[in-house]
Parts: C-alpha cells; structure tokens; sequence
C-alpha cells in the first residue's frame, strides 16, 4: 500500500510529499483497494523467432520491432498478462471529476499506481507457476516500438473482453481506463536487457516527469 | 407448437471452441464461416441437437454492422445464412435462437457510442433473424446493462419473438461494469423480457447464490449457461469436465434455474451429461418478493422504509436552475444532484419544465448526464408525456414516473408507457375536477387508478399514491383530510405514499418546523416516499428520529452517527470562526471551498462582482498558479484554489443574478478532446482552472468530430479553441481540427495540448499556440482575450 502511495505522489510530480497530500492520497489508495482492487488474466503462447518478428504461435500474433525480439530473445514462451481496475474505477472517476477536479486528479494518480500493483501481483503467480524459469520484464504495446496495433490481439487471446469486460476502441484507447496489456517472457536463463527506465518509452521526448528531471519509475 | 418455457429447457453449448479445433484462426470473426464453411457450422449445431439441446444458436454472436465493416458482406445475408444452418439442423428437434452478443464497442458514458446508435445496430441484427426464421432471441454475455436494455427494447419493438436476455456476472454477484442481480432482472422482467440469467462468467459452481438472488428479484423463467470453470493459462483448457459441470449445474436446477446450457469451453458431451443429470427434475419452487423497487444498474433500491426523494431539480422560483436549462449548463444540475445525494436523498426528482424549455429534448438529455456521474434512482417529473417518454427510453434501470392522475384521457396517455418501459408511477389523487376536499374522494381516485394500471399489466408495488398537501395557513382543515387520506391508501390499499411536504408551511413563520412537523405526523401515518429538500437538516433529521422509532435503523446505529460528530451544532457554524480570522485570498490558496464562499458572500455587501474578481479572487489564483510553477504546490492544490474559486464565483453569479446584471465573463472559448480519444481528465482539469479565472468554457466533450468544433466556433463567435487529444493515434485528428478551423473565414486561436502533444508538434501542425498544462492555458487566454 506503502508504494502504491508514493508511486501516485510520484506521477503527480509530488514524490515524497507528506502532509495532507499524502494522507489524502493514502485514504484514496485504501478505498481504491477495496472497491477496485486490480483483477488480472494471462495466457501463455509458445514463442518462435522469425525474419519479420517474434511469432506468438497460440495468439497468432506477430510483435514486429526491436523491443519484442530484444526482450524474448532467451525465451521459448511467452505469458500475455491483461491487469485492470474495472469499469468502477471509470465510474468513481467520471463522479469526482464532477465533484472535485483535485480528488479527480489524485484518484488518476492512484489508479494507476494500483493497477501497476496489479500487474507487479500477477507476475508473482505466473513465476509462481513456473518454479525455474525467469520471467523478463514486462513490456506493454506503445512501449519501445511495439505497435499499439497489437491490443486488440492481445485482448483476443486473453479472452478479456469476456474475462475482464476489457475492449479496445478504434483509436486503441484501453477501456476501462486503467488496464494495462503486457507481454513477459519466460526463460530459463535470466534476462540481461531490462525494460525499466526512460530510454525505450515512447513518452520520452516529451514527458513532464522526466522534464523535471523525474520519472514515473518503471 | 409456441416455446413453452414452464419446464426445464435445454439449451446449447460453446461453438466457438469447437470452430478453433476444426480450422478458424486466432482473429478470424467466427460468424463468417456462416458463408465461408457452412458445413462445419452445420456440424458443430447438429452435434448439439443430437446431444438433446432442444434451442440451439445460431452463429451470430459478433454479427453487427460496425463489426462487419470492411469483410464486404451485410448483416442481412451473414444473419440469413446463420439462420438457414441452424434451422436445417434443428430439424424437427429443437428450436432456433437468434443469438446476439455485445456489440464489441462501449456505450455512453463508458465509451462514446450512444444509446440510439446501439439501438440501430441491435434492431438491424433482430429484424433480419426474424425475417430470416429465428423462433427466438437469445442475447447474451452482456455486462452493461443500457446496452442489453438497448438490445431488449430493440428486439420487443422491431420484431414479434420471444426474448431470452443473460448477463455475464462474476463471483460477486456483478458484472464487470457494477450491475447488480436484482436491478438487472426487475429492470429487464419490467421492459419485457421473456427470460433473464446469467452466462460466460465463471463456472456453475459460483453461480448458486446469484441464481438464489435472481429468483427472489424476477417472476420469469431463469437462464443459466456458464463456461466450464476457469481457463488454464498454459494450454487455454477449462478446469470443468462434463461430469462435473453437469452435477454443478443440477444445483443450479435446484437454486431456480430452469433454462440450462453451456458457454466457453463446453462441447456436446457436456450437453448430453446435463441431460443425464437433470433427467427427471423439474422446475424448483420459486421464492419471489413482490416489493416496490426502483434502481440504477450499481444501486437497487427496495422500498422497504422512508426513501426521502430529492426535490431541487425543479425549476419553479429557482432563477439560477432556470438560467442554467435555458443556458444547456448541465453541470450545474449535475451539482444539484451531488448537493443532495451527500445529504442524505435516496431518489432524485427530475423536472426541467420552464417557458422556453424544450422538454421533450432536455428532459432525457439531463437524465444521460446525471446517470454518467450519480448512482442514484431518478424519479422523471414532467406534465408532457412525450418527455415522459423520451427520457424512459434513455433512463438505465428503472425508474419512477411523476406522475399520472385520475383523469381517464391521462390515465389512457401515461400508463401504457409505465408499463412498456417497467417504470413505477406516482398517481395523484386527483383528476379533471382536481382535488377532492375529503379524503373519501381521493381514496376513491388512489383506487381507480391502481385499477387502470393493473389492467394495463403494471403490478401493484409499482403505483404509489400522492395524496397532495395543500397550504395549511390557507386551508387549515386539508391538513387533517391528507394525513387521513395517506393513512387509508397504506392501510386499505397496501400502496406506497409519496408526498412533496413542504407546501405545507407557504406563507407562515418557521416553516421550516412547520415543515418538520408535518412530515413527521405524515411518516407516522405511513408516509414512505417525502419529496423534500434534503439540503434542510432538520428535514433530515425528522426522517433520521423516525427510522429509530420505526425500528429500520437497528440499534439507533445511524441516528448515533449522524449526531456523533456534531451534537447539536449545525456544521455550517462550526466553519465560522475559522472563517472569521481568515481573509478571502487566503481561504483560496488554501482551497477551502466553503470558508471561500462564505467569504465572498460577506464581502459582496460592499464590493462589487466585478472588483472582488479582479482584486482578491484573481491574484490569489496567480499566486497559487506561481508556486506550482516553481514546484512549491502542487496539481491537486492548484485545483483545490481554482475550486475554492469556483465557490466565489457561484456567489458572485448568485448576486449579479439577483441583481439583474450580466455574468462577470472575461471571454468565451470552446474546449474539446478530439476525435477518437474518449479520455479527457486533461481538458477538464484545463476547463476547471480556466472557469475560475473567469472565462466561460463551452465544453463539446470527448471524442468531437473536426466539423462539430467548426460549426460551433462560427455559430458561437469564438475566438479561441483548446483541443486535447491523450493518444498518439488521435494526433491525425487533432491536426484535422486544426486544419478545418484554419480554413474558417474568421479562424479562431488554436491551443493543443494533451500527453503526447508537443511544442514541435504543435507548430508543425499549425496550431497557434501549445500549452503544457492548465497554468500555460490561462496565459494563452490572458493574450487573447486581453
């Protein structure tokens, strides 16, 4: 809970607030918990290297680009992970932005530090069902230079609309608006190139965070 | 022969699945095999038929016009061959249903598609699988209950079939967008659905109770097709084999369910073991409670106590409310309805009837926007049925009309519609010659109209009777003859009352104890539903002394806390002095919204609108705008003092109003999220600070099309558009936008900004000028607008 707090301090720009900022957001961040916790599905896919991509056998699925053959280069599988808050959390957001813009900004803020805990949580059960084998970091479609085009892919074969009430809009906007897609690799060899930092997010460039000399930290 | 839904009836299981093993790949959409390998569609529905399905589905679950762009095919032919397979291999053996599913996109206010669009696309799908041959409809896996409520009234409207309606609910007993079991099935049994359930989902095993739940909340046949368990991640195989399933699904016969099949990851073995498994059962005794019930998808509401209902949203002598419907400004209803929801109302009142007022078009307009922010049931308030009609077609659950009286030409106008859209209604109990003076005459009204709405097919619990309060320093004696009268319907009619109290004081002393009185004595008599203004605490506190007497509010429990924290001072005291030692730019950088008010509203004795805007309210917002420049505050604080400057201008507006001036407004511009990007926090962050500035923000929405930001610009004269787009793929259209504006004869300024948009980008696509955040928007406002 601790970190979902800083985390949400931190993507407003405001890491290591204290004071009321931080109580109010960390009474946000309880109630978020408890009304919507992230929920998550994964399904895993059999990895192949081919001349135009990393083929995801199961999905059908071609991640074109260098993120995608960097990150999987060690790995014969594959685990599409779909983590969100829910169409509640859409809700709660719509009737604070009617309330009190303030609220409404830190809930965001919240948001999505929770639903990246949702995902940090489900990495732990797919390493959990996998004694043996490394996971590599995740890395989400936008990411690098892995297409956005992949989500209604990855949505498909995750089942999410069905599983999760997950759907992607024609201009490939998540709904609801907190869902993250990810792709992580498993691999019986540990990983060496890691997806944390700034250097491969498409938001580089022009990133508030990372302008003040910040970042959001994943 | 006509479906007989009185015994258990076996449906069908999974297709998809089994078109995956014989050859469909991974994003291929399944309902083109219907052209492409009608055979194998043929075979997987004759393995269902000959495993005792006695309905089977025809292979149009993703089958919509949107969704079959682009394939060169229409719905008409990829519904007619769909219905032609299933027939052939139905036989003689069993029925065919037209199977519908999500459209695949969202709807208002979770997406941008509206409710009419999603009509359309639902009433192309049902008229041809009518025309094509379907004995019946079957949609299902919905989770959101206005777009299956946007199915079922297509389907009853455009076609004469049954219709079988299920929604996809976890282990929670909701489904993914908050709906509830009980206001699914009331809601759906009320708009004419011939069987509600639940399908997809989780496995049968979890789905008892909710089964359990559903037959107490609906008189109809109960579906249950679940997946058979949950999915393996590795391999994609659910956890259920048929046995199992089959035995879990026999509770679920027990628990009420009577029309029983499989979804994900079912095949015809399960079907044939379900049979086995049900084989000599027949439906379960069900337990059904007849109360009187309104809801919206995320709140059910049973009438089973006082339900206070909220009565601001009413234009009659209210001057800024009247301005606001005139102006469309919507938020400020919006406003109304946190205001009373927070205070304690169980059910708003919605009338926007004023001179000027085009209620057959604002009414369901303002019943959209609420129902985008509030959960709370609406009761719809108007004297023009075909608003009345208008805003139940839009309404998402069920609602209460208000209302009908006992005139026969009113009753034949307003009932029917109650009963199509399963609304409850208020009846007065008065009619053409108005109201009765005793209370003999109106009991006589209260029951003719029950009468006529049980001959229209609307069930008791739904008519509740408004025996009128008439003005006790007028008629002394009506007091006594409605109290008399609420006492006779509750008690000789078993109704509920409903009852605006307040009128009963006009024109004394202290009306607000002779207010509180009455509606105590009302109470006492069996007043269930006060119409009240719940903003007035001793109202609320009548209401709270009356639960404890009456036994509802168990243990005292929520009497204690509502006193608890302030024994007997009112909370707006308790600000005072604070405010008393505080000066108005301070209550406003610390965003203390109602200390800022209070402020403003001392200060407008002495000051004018325009000089406490221009020398107090606008320099503290420059301060508070500089210490965020430099990182001292931060967003939430720079919003707080824009909101507390909100509180300032709503008493500045509140005075010029009163006053008869104009609105205190330094210049008009529109704000839009462009095309395709339905996420827009960033615009409305940018609108809240801009409006407490003092400029006035015509606010388009999300997801605008270029040309509806043109049009609005040269019809309203504007000088200045802010465009907001969150997405990379969006970016095209805001340069769209940009574009068109540049060709107006008069082109506005252009402001972008938004997560992805930049300087460069910015320049290249021609806007005037970019703004990194809300700050840098206002001192683009400052230049154009001076």
């Amino acid at each position: 809970m601790a970190t979902v707090v800083d985390e949400a301090l931190r993507y407003l720009g405001a890491a290591g607030a204290g004071g009321q900022l931080r109580q109010d957001m960390a009474e946000l961040a309880e109630m978020l918990g408890e009304t919507c916790a992230p929920r998550h599905v994964y399904r895993e896919a059999t990895v192949r290297r081919k001349a135009e991509g990393v083929w995801l056998e199961e999905a059908g699925l071609l991640l074109t680009g260098r993120t995608a053959a960097v990150m999987l280069e060690s790995s014969d599988r594959a685990a599409v992970l779909v983590c969100t808050l829910g169409a509640r959390f859409d809700a709660l957001l719509r009737q604070w932005q009617a309330r009190d813009m303030a609220r409404a900004v830190m809930l965001d803020a919240c948001g999505s530090a929770w639903v990246e805990a949702g995902c940090d949580a489900a990495e732990e059960t797919i390493r959990a069902a996998h004694p043996g084998l490394y996971l590599t970091d995740r890395f989400s479609p936008g990411y690098g230079d892995l297409p956005l085009e992949l989500q209604p892919g990855l949505l498909a074969f995750t089942d999410a609309g069905r599983r999760l009430g997950v759907t992607a809009s024609g201009s490939l906007l998540m709904n609801p608006v907190k869902t993250v897609t990810a792709v992580i690799g498993l691999s019986g060899t540990m990983q060496r190139a890691r997806i944390r930092g700034c250097e491969g997010c498409m938001m580089k460039a022009r990133c508030a965070l990372r302008k003040r000399g910040d970042s959001c930290g994943t | 022969m006509a479906l007989d839904f009185s015994g258990l009836l076996l449906l069908d299981g999974a297709s998809g699945t089994m078109y995956q093993q014989q050859g469909l790949k991974p994003g291929e959409l399944p309902e083109m095999l219907n052209l492409q390998r009608p055979e194998l569609v043929e075979r997987v529905a004759r393995a269902y038929v000959e495993a005792g399905s006695q309905v089977i589905c025809t292979n149009t679950f993703g089958v919509n016009r949107r969704k079959l762009a682009g394939s060169g095919h229409r719905v008409s032919e990829v519904v007619l061959a769909a219905v032609t397979i299933a027939r052939r291999a139905a036989g003689d053996s069993a029925r065919v249903a037209l199977d519908v599913g999500p459209l695949g996109e969202l709807l208002e206010p979770m997406g941008s598609l509206t409710f009419e669009a999603a009509y359309d696309l639902f009433a192309e799908v049902m008229e041809a699988g009518e025309r094509a041959g379907a004995d019946l409809i079957l949609i299902e896996t919905m989770t959101d209950l206005y777009e299956t409520r946007a199915a079922l009234l297509a389907a009853k409207e455009r076609t004469s079939l049954p219709v079988l309606v299920s929604m996809s609910f976890d282990e929670t007993g909701r489904t993914f967008t908050g709906c509830t079991v009980a206001s699914m099935a009331r809601t759906l049994e009320g708009l004419g659905a011939d069987a509600v359930g639940v399908n997809c989902s989780v496995g049968p095993d979890s789905l008892r109770d909710i089964i359990a739940e559903m037959s107490r909340a609906t008189r109809l046949p109960i579906i249950a097709k679940p997946n058979a368990g949950l999915p393996d991640p590795s391999d994609g195989h659910y956890s259920l084999g048929a046995e199992d399933f089959a035995r879990a699904m026999a509770r679920l016969v027990e628990a009420g369910a009577t029309i029983i099949g499989g979804c994900c990851g079912t095949s015809p073995d399960y079907i044939r073991a379900l049979r086995a498994a049900v084989k000599g059962m027949g439906p379960a005794p069900r337990h059904y409670e007849a109360i009187s019930f309104v809801c919206t998808p995320t709140l059910p509401l049973p009438i089973t106590g006082v339900r206070p209902i909220g009565e601001r949203i009413n234009p009659t002598g209210k001057k800024r409310l009247q301005q606001a419907l005139l102006a469309g400004d919507l938020d400020y209803v919006t406003g109304l309805a946190l205001q009373q929801k927070d205070a304690g109302a169980a059910i708003l009142d919605v009338n926007v009837g004023y001179p000027g007022v085009d209620e057959v078009a604002l009414l369901p307009r303002v019943v959209k926007h609420l129902q985008a922010v509030i959960d709370l049931p609406l009761q719809l308030d108007s004297v023009n049925p075909d608003a009345l009609e208008a805003a139940l077609r839009v309404y998402n659950g069920k609602p209460a009309v208000n209302s009908v009286n006992g005139d026969e030409k009113n009753m034949a106008r307003i009932l029917p519609l109650v009963k199509k859209y399963g609304a409850a209604v208020v009846g007065l109990a008065m009619d053409e010659k108005g109201l009765p003076a005793s209370c003999g005459e109106r009991l006589d009204i209260a029951r003719r109209i029950l009468e006529r709405a049980r001959a229209c097919g609307i069930p008791k619990e739904d008519v509740w009777i408004d025996c009128l309060t008439l003005t006790v320093s007028a008629q002394q004696k009506q007091a006594a003859e409605t109290l008399e009268a609420l006492r006779r319907v509750r008690e000789e009619l078993g109704l509920q009352t409903v009852l605006g109290v307040s009128n009963i004081s006009f024109g004394l002393p202290n009306r607000v104890l002779m207010t509180q009185t009455f509606l105590t004595q009302a109470m006492a008599a069996g007043l269930t539903l006060p119409i009240i203004n719940p903003n007035q605490r001793e109202i609320m506190d009548a209401i709270a002394a009356h639960r404890v007497l009456s036994g509802e509010d168990v243990d005292s429990r929520d009497y204690v806390a509502r006193f608890a924290t302030a024994p007997g001072e009112p909370k707006a005291a308790a600000t005072a002095p604070a405010a008393a030692t505080m000066t108005l730019r301070e209550a406003i950088i610390r965003g203390l919204r109602a200390e800022a008010g209070a402020l403003a509203k001392a200060a407008l004795g002495t000051v004018s609108g325009l000089a406490l805007v221009e020398e107090q309210l606008i320099p503290a917002l420059d301060q508070v705008g500089a210490d965020y420049e430099r990182g001292a505050v931060f967003l939430p604080q720079l919003l707080s003092a824009a909101q507390a400057a909100q509180a300032v201008f709503a008493e500045v507006k509140e005075a010029m109003t009163s006053g008869g001036d104009r609105p205190v407004v330094r210049g008009r511009l529109i704000l839009a999220t462009v095309r395709g990007d339905i996420h827009d926090i960033g615009k409305n962050i940018v609108k809240t600070v801009l409006e407490n500035y003092g400029y006035e923000v015509l606010d388009l929405g999300r997801d605008v099309p270029p040309e509806t930001i043109a049009e609005t610009a040269v019809r309203e004269g504007i000088r200045l558009v802010g465009l907001s787009a969150l997405m990379t793929t969006t970016l095209p259209a805001m340069e769209e936008t940009v574009r068109l504006l540049r060709q107006l004869p008069e082109p506005p300024v252009t402001l972008v900004g938004g997560a992805v948009v930049t300087e460069e980008y910015a320049r290249r696509m021609g806007a005037d000028y970019y703004a990194k955040d809300a700050r840098a928007a206002v001192e683009v406002a400052r230049r154009v607008f001076g």
